[in-house]
């Protein structure tokens, strides 16, 4: 447990906009593929993916239509949208302001004061 | 914009079927598990159960995820409307008494606003139930001199059809109501028109039988024809289905049926018989000829403003060519219906404001009162609403479920109350209608229509708001702090100010209505009761008419001829029904007893050389003698026939219908009204007349009559007056001297001898008119039956607010109660005295109460004195309560507080039965 980290809030959104803006997934998929791509070094509890998933439809972010997955079974699938594109931008540029500033702040030493 | 699309799209989707939405998640969120424990079967060599399992561990609350899903879509408040509903449904069951007060009062508040709303749109804007009954026109000139619309003139109906462009298919039409002489030789005027063909045409309505009228009937020697309506061919002709090419006695003229007309069809307005409008050369002289109404279709493409750009720039023209006729004038143009619409003026919108505004009024009043009601059972679950506030329940979430449970009554309420309205316009409109305006126009639809329906919605939606909001929001204030204070006992809710004043304005009104109820009454017994001084139910009464009277303008010579022949005809008939078995005496009159009769300024002779002998006393004294009476036309024979005594002096002899012979009679009243008591005989009067006043310039052309008789009070006073009044009576022959109402003693019924009276009538001359035949004593039946609406309405208007503040202070008291049950339970375990307990309880509602039965009082008081103080001739007297009267007032309002007290009695016993330590406990 020691590799994983618990996801900050707010953080779900912006992965789940990333995953889907590398293809068009399913619910699973979109844990998978964050899986992968954070190393697995993130936990995400499972279930919760989906209400995140139902608001960043809501909010026009992400569009969904059901298909087929790869073993040949009915699943909803999720795309980014313009809008989520868009959005999916400026979160990033705002995370990596956040995370600059806190990587700013935690190498500070004293003799730097 | 994108997004608030998409927002809208996935808020669409789980609105138009929520359950599916549920069923999608579901179904997603199962395939996630199983595609986890497909992986954990694969990766880590688990078995499919074990693999399920810890899939569905990983997982967590499914359910849970669904809910946050649909909260994050925006539907959560959805399916809280849906509970909330449920809830408000539950809530009516569960507390039937506030669901039947207050679902009864908003039902009438509805039912009200509903049948005034139909009412008012059905006169301002009226619709044409036809094809394209929207583009059909009426034209008329209005004369902007004297502001009044003018008949129309077959002259202008010329000039506008031969030279307007905007307006096509004109017709005129003109009222006439012939006799019609059917097979069974009865004769009764029919409701006719005589009408160009092209009022079918524009109706395009096809006949039942045989052809509507063509241009060929107008011509001027055509053979006469006439069209019938389906319900006069029912009933005069017993549905004869070859009744077309027979001939029917219309008038004097023998006119053939060439068609009847469907049912419901009454083009123009309310008709049932249709001739060919012919009119003759000399009528088309401009402002001559006979009055007629006219109308026409807009042209494809015009519009009504086009119509009347055209109409006015004609009217200009033909106004400068006949300066003489038409310089007053200015033509107008407006949708046929329009026609009879009270004017869309300024002075009539007013009033239709008002009412909309009064019924608006009470439909506020009303659910304040409800929501009063759901205040107080609001504040009982006081508790349950803190505790769902403190479980993160918004306060606009708590405002919103009150909201809910109003809008479910006012629904229940809302559909009461538009059956009721339904029923109202059905039993009680038509004949309000019918007694106001005569007969109703064809396109007056009474059956609720959509927008009125809409418009009860309206209104409870708005009931539900005042009811269900208000308490809400109330209930909800300062939640918080109530949080930490209730479970101390302390504080809380109270009934503000704004509540008292709704009890006392309530109960004010109780006390007022009845007062009201009690005036009509009294004026429902005394027109019920007046004794007419003769035996009226033995007397047949019937108005006579004569066709073809000729109009104004006519020379004298024609006249005098017309009337004298009226005169013979009269005669005629007098003596053919005299000779009637079972018929004891005719004679006539020019109005009949209890109708509104004329009445005339007079001035004495008294100069007479009539020894005044001293007056008795008499129920006015002190009042200055009346100097005006209505005067009756008279045939000699009336009193001997109405078998009335004459007091003093003689009757009339056929010897005072001379020229010349300028005599009176007149009755007790006149005697001790005008006279104050002295003797009359032999006095002379002088009767004001054509607008000269009997004792001013000019007086001297007025003949003096000398009064020879006494007889009683005979009914001279119409059925609404009260107050002073004097009777006069002149002899004059009937028919050629007045319009008379033949009055027939009668053995046995005297309707009866109806049909035997159309018969001899039609016999003697075809063109008499046999209107109005009815008892004598049932002459005031009509004026009865607004009077009786009157009182019911009344009657209704007082239990509901009755039932209300009764609702009302029951609810404030048992809340009231409720919230001191600790307080109560330490006094009296204290050793309180009882009936001091019961003092502190009683003496807010009493107040108010007491207060509210003073300011109706007041009301009652001021009203009787205003009304009797300014308005003598008010045909509803006020001032006329006697001390019995006030003390069934006061009886009354006794019984109110005692009503008031049995309201609260129930509360109270249960305060003081409770137990101390319960009481303590309590919270």
């Amino acid at each position: 447990m020691t590799d994983s980290a618990a996801l900050l809030p707010g953080t779900l959104d912006l992965l789940i906009l990333k995953a889907v803006s590398l293809g068009k997934l399913h619910g699973y998929g979109v844990l998978l593929r964050i899986e992968q791509i954070s190393g697995g070094a993130l936990q995400i509890q499972q279930g919760a993916l989906y209400p995140a998933l139902y608001r960043l439809e809501h909010q026009g972010l992400i569009e969904s239509e059901w298909g087929v997955s790869e073993n040949n079974r009915r699943a909803k699938f999720y795309r980014l949208t313009a809008a989520g594109r868009t959005g999916l931008k400026e979160e990033v540029a705002s995370w990596n302001r956040l995370a600059d500033a806190i990587a700013l702040a935690l190498r500070t030493t004293p003799q730097e004061i | 914009m994108k997004t608030m699309f998409a927002r809208l799209r996935s808020f669409w989707r789980g609105m138009r079927s929520p359950d599916q939405e549920w069923a999608e998640m579901s179904e997603e969120m199962r395939f996630h598990v199983e595609m986890e424990a497909e992986r954990l079967q694969r990766e880590r060599g688990l078995d499919a159960a074990e693999a399920r399992r810890q899939a569905t561990v990983a997982f967590g609350g499914e359910e849970k995820y669904k809910e946050a899903g649909r909260e994050a879509r925006g539907m959560a408040w959805l399916g809280g409307l849906r509970l909330d509903l449920k809830l408000g449904g539950r809530m009516l069951v569960k507390y039937p008494g506030l669901t039947i007060i207050g679902g009864l009062a908003i039902g009438f508040a509805i039912c009200v606003g509903a049948v005034v709303f139909q009412m008012v749109m059905m006169f301002v804007s009226p619709t044409l139930p036809m094809p394209e009954g929207d583009r059909i026109v009426h034209l008329r000139n209005q004369d902007v001199e004297a502001n009044d619309p003018m008949p129309g003139s077959l002259y202008d109906f010329g000039v506008w059809r031969e030279s307007m462009r905007s307006v096509t298919d004109f017709g005129a039409w003109q009222d006439v109501t012939p006799n019609l002489i059917a097979h069974d030789g009865e004769s009764r005027p029919v409701q006719a028109a005589a009408i160009t063909a092209s009022g079918f045409g524009i109706a395009s309505t096809p006949p039942t039988l045989g052809r509507p009228l063509v241009q060929a009937d107008e011509a001027a020697g055509a053979p006469p024809v006439v069209v019938l309506g389906h319900g006069l061919w029912q009933a005069r002709f017993a549905g004869d289905p070859a009744i077309v090419g027979q001939t029917v006695q219309l008038e004097g003229v023998y006119a053939t049926v060439i068609g009847v007309m469907p049912d419901g069809y009454a083009f123009p307005v309310a008709h049932e018989a249709w001739l060919p409008l012919r009119p003759s050369v000399l009528d088309d002289t401009p402002g001559g000829g006979p009055p007629v109404t006219i109308f026409g279709r807009l042209a494809p493409g015009a519009s009504l403003e086009d119509a009347q750009a055209e109409l006015t720039t004609l009217g200009e023209r033909v106004a400068l060519e006949l300066p003489e006729t038409h310089e007053h004038l200015q033509p107008e143009v407006m949708p046929y219906a329009h026609m009879f619409a009270m004017g869309l003026d300024g002075e009539a919108l007013t009033v239709f404001a008002l009412v909309q505004v009064f019924a608006l009024m009470l439909l506020v009043l009303v659910c304040s009162n409800v929501a009063l009601l759901l205040f107080a059972r609001a504040a009982t679950r006081e508790s349950e609403i803190i505790v769902r506030s403190a479980l993160g329940a918004s306060r606009r979430r708590i405002v919103v479920q009150l909201l809910a449970e109003a809008l479910v009554l006012g629904a229940v309420a809302a559909a009461l109350g538009l059956l009721a309205a339904h029923t109202v316009l059905r039993q009680w409109a038509v004949p309000f209608l019918e007694a106001n305006i005569g007969s109703i126009p064809f396109w007056f639809d009474l059956s609720l229509s959509p927008a009125t329906v809409l418009y009860a919605c309206a209104l409870t939606a708005l009931g539900a708001v005042i009811a269900g909001v208000l308490p809400g929001l109330k209930v909800t204030r300062g939640l918080g702090s109530r949080l930490r204070e209730g479970t101390a006992g302390g504080g809380g809710l109270r009934f503000g100010g704004i509540w008292t004043a709704v009890i006392v304005a309530q109960v004010a009104v109780t006390v007022a209505f009845p007062a009201v109820a009690l005036v009509v009454s009294k004026e429902l017994n005394r027109v019920r009761s007046y004794d007419l001084g003769f035996a009226a139910e033995q007397y047949l009464a019937v108005n006579l008419q004569m066709e073809a009277s000729p109009g104004a303008g006519v020379d004298s010579v024609t006249m005098a001829a017309h009337r004298a022949r009226f005169g013979t005809v009269v005669e005629t008939l007098r003596q053919r029904v005299a000779s009637e078995p079972g018929v004891v005496g005719v004679t006539f009159i020019d109005m009949l007893p209890l109708t509104n009769y004329a009445d005339y300024r007079i001035a004495l002779d008294d100069s007479a050389s009539v020894a005044a002998p001293p007056a008795p006393a008499t129920a006015s004294e002190g009042l200055p003698p009346l100097r005006r009476t209505t005067v009756a036309r008279i045939d000699p024979s009336y009193f001997d026939v109405l078998e009335t005594p004459i007091l003093a002096g003689r009757g009339f002899g056929t010897a005072d219908l001379a020229p010349g012979a300028q005599v009176a009679i007149v009755d007790e009243s006149f005697v001790d009204e005008v006279l104050q008591g002295r003797n009359p005989i032999g006095r002379n009067v002088r009767i004001g007349a054509g607008g000269i006043a009997p004792d001013g310039p000019g007086a001297g052309s007025l003949p003096w009559h000398e009064i020879v008789g006494v007889v009683n009070d005979l009914g001279m006073t119409g059925a609404a007056e009260v107050g002073r009044s004097a009777g006069l009576y002149l002899p004059a022959a009937a028919g050629s001297g007045f319009q008379p109402h033949m009055v027939i003693h009668t053995q046995g019924d005297p309707v009866a001898l109806v049909p035997r009276l159309r018969a001899v009538a039609a016999t003697v001359d075809p063109t008499l008119r046999l209107t109005e035949l009815r008892r004598v004593d049932q002459v005031t039946n009509d004026f009865l039956w607004v009077l009786g609406m009157w009182f019911r309405a009344t009657l209704v208007m007082t239990s509901v607010a009755l039932l209300l503040s009764l609702a009302g202070i029951y609810a404030v008291l048992s809340f009231t109660v409720a919230r001191r049950t600790r307080e109560i339970g330490v006094r009296v375990a204290l050793g309180a005295n009882r009936s001091r307990v019961l003092t502190g309880i009683f003496r807010r509602p009493l107040m108010q109460v007491g207060a509210g039965i003073m300011v109706g009082f007041l009301i009652v008081t001021a009203g009787t004195g205003f009304l009797s103080g300014h308005v003598p001739d008010q045909p509803i007297t006020w001032g006329g309560l006697s001390a019995g009267q006030a003390a069934l007032l006061v009886g009354y309002a006794a019984f109110m507080l005692g009503v008031c007290l049995l309201a609260c009695v129930v509360p109270t016993r249960r305060a003081l039965r409770v137990e101390p330590m319960v009481a303590m406990r309590v919270e």
